[in-house]
């Protein structure tokens, strides 16, 4: 008994929570000059929209920029900050720890608004790389967190006989530790675009005249109800929940190959 | 480096303005906060939404928990998947859905007309309430997530002495699981409640200007009125709220773990 009402409970928050899916898509096809549900028409004006729309197309090329460039930053730095934060014994640990969690935590409109007063100062206001630097920062989080996830779980004893066996430790690494590696950081390096891709305040705040694609929808946002907004929407959302599916699934699937492989636990 | 340079640097920058106006030392800034009604009544709003918020996860979250926790484990694999869903879609197009489906003539108010339940659209949108769902409606999966995990923690073989010993279900339940994993519930509130401090767009496209939160504030304070002093103090209130948040989580994860070690050592 309990148990079906707590089903038909579950299905109908779930519902609540899949709503803008379940009615972004439906809107985003109509044929109207307006936002309307049920549509009357259905049509994909809206999608040939933003790609005829010269605004619409720059501000996805200057998000695409930034999300790559932040992606190739954060996975740099991240994945050298996981690496230290899981393999050296120094004293600061948990307070970098901590430090490399932070972005994730903390308000992003402090962050923005720090940024903003010291970007101000040293004339980085309006700039593509500044900006794309600011977005790496907050996409980091995702790559320590992960990488050094996927670090701890990895045998030792591998990197030790190739020790044994002569190579020098970055050699050994390189050749162990790496490619166990290599699927959490692309599972991350995922992660870290999309976090980039969304990031709206920060990029409020010190982006100066430059348009990214949430920055152009905001505006939009604020004048009229654009019905393009949706069907940038859709497709957005498709785009990552993809992505997303692809990251998780080479993730998951690296895991249980080395599982198979490792040897079992006394 | 990164970090240090981008992170700690401007955040530090901002709390020093608070008490530093570039040449002396100075609590005017601080002074002004407390004498503004305004920033005293935002401030006011931003904890109890806050709060109010994270109490609605909790108990529309818990519940959903729990149904997840008794389903076989590929279900609940599938039921974590249905609940992460949204979670990948931006906030801004999250918060945008909520636009077309509670305006004047958005969705809902159709609906009500339609079923004859109101003759005049009724204001939805631009309310606290708005709000409220909106940040529901985001937060909720997190909160579903950290109680999934502290009731899947409990040790089923104490719900199992419990029946045996000759307790219903429910006395199982409120006396066993709910205790046990009720504190985990608790971590995941604090997460709720200082990403809730925080929110920036939900309000700005939801609330309208009578429910504009600390964020909000802050972005008005540095591109509208131009008081960049009173928004680093604002920035700093909501950071050592923020810390203050942590400081407690870290304290009942500590004392957590060590119950489930100590406590309850098999």
């Amino acid at each position: 008994m309990t148990r079906i009402v707590l089903a038909v409970y579950f299905a109908i928050v779930t519902g609540f929570l899949l709503l803008p899916l379940i009615f972004l898509v439906p809107i985003s096809l109509t044929d109207s000059q307006f936002l309307e549900f049920p549509p009357t028409s259905l049509s994909l004006r809206w999608y040939r929209e933003f790609f005829t729309d010269q605004s619409w197309l720059d501000a996805t090329l200057v998000s695409l920029k930034i999300g790559i460039g932040a992606t190739i930053l954060s996975l740099l730095f991240g994945t050298l900050a996981a690496i230290a934060l899981v393999r050296a014994d120094f004293r600061a640990k948990g307070v970098l720890t901590a430090l490399f969690i932070a972005p994730l935590i903390i308000p992003s409109v402090v962050l923005a608004l720090a940024l903003y007063i010291v970007f101000l100062r040293w004339r980085l206001v309006n700039n593509i790389y500044a900006l794309t630097l600011a977005h790496a920062l907050i996409a980091m989080p995702y790559v320590v967190m992960i990488v050094a996830g996927s670090l701890r779980r990895f045998d030792m004893t591998i990197e030790r006989a190739a020790r044994i066996l002569g190579a020098g430790p970055a050699r050994a690494f390189v050749h162990t530790a790496l490619p166990f590696l290599t699927p959490a950081m692309f599972a991350s390096a995922i992660l870290a675009f999309f976090a980039s891709f969304d990031e709206l305040i920060i990029t409020l705040f010190i982006s100066g005249g430059l348009q990214t694609l949430p920055v152009r929808i905001w505006n939009d946002l604020s004048l009229k109800l654009d019905p393009t907004v949706p069907a940038v929407a859709v497709m957005l959302t498709l785009v990552s929940i993809i992505g997303m599916s692809i990251g998780e699934i080479v993730r998951r699937r690296n895991e249980l190959r080395y599982q198979t492989h490792s040897v079992p636990e006394a | 480096m990164l970090a240090a340079v981008l992170f700690v640097y401007p955040v530090f920058g901002v709390l020093t303005l608070t008490v530093h106006d570039g040449t002396s030392f100075t609590a005017e800034p601080v002074r002004q906060i407390y004498t503004s009604q305004l920033s005293i009544i935002v401030l006011q709003r931003t904890f109890v939404t806050a709060a109010t918020v994270t109490a609605i996860c909790l108990v529309m979250g818990y519940p959903m928990a729990y149904f997840m926790a008794g389903l076989a484990p590929r279900k609940r694999v599938m039921a974590t998947y249905l609940i992460l869903l949204p979670f990948w879609i931006s906030i801004l197009i999250r918060t945008y859905t909520w636009i077309i489906l509670l305006g004047r003539e958005g969705v809902l108010n159709k609906a009500l007309s339609a079923l004859g339940l109101t003759g005049e659209p009724i204001q939805l949108l631009y309310t606290p309430v708005a709000v409220h769902v909106g940040m529901v409606q985001i937060l909720l999966p997190i909160v579903v997530l950290t109680c999934l995990t502290s009731i899947l923690d409990v040790e089923r073989d104490l719900v199992k002495a419990a029946r045996s010993l000759g307790a219903t279900p429910r006395q199982a339940f409120w006396k066993v699981v709910f205790p046990l994993s009720v504190s985990g519930a608790a971590t995941g509130g604090i997460i709720c409640f200082i990403l809730c401090l925080g929110f920036y767009v939900t309000p700005t496209l939801l609330g309208g200007r009578t429910s504009i939160l600390i964020a909000n504030l802050i972005d008005l304070q540095v591109h509208k009125t131009l008081k960049w002093d009173l928004a680093a103090v604002m920035a700093s209130a909501l950071l050592l709220a923020t810390f203050a948040c942590l400081l407690f989580y870290w304290g009942l994860t500590r004392k957590r773990s060590e119950f489930a070690t100590g406590g309850l050592a098999r």
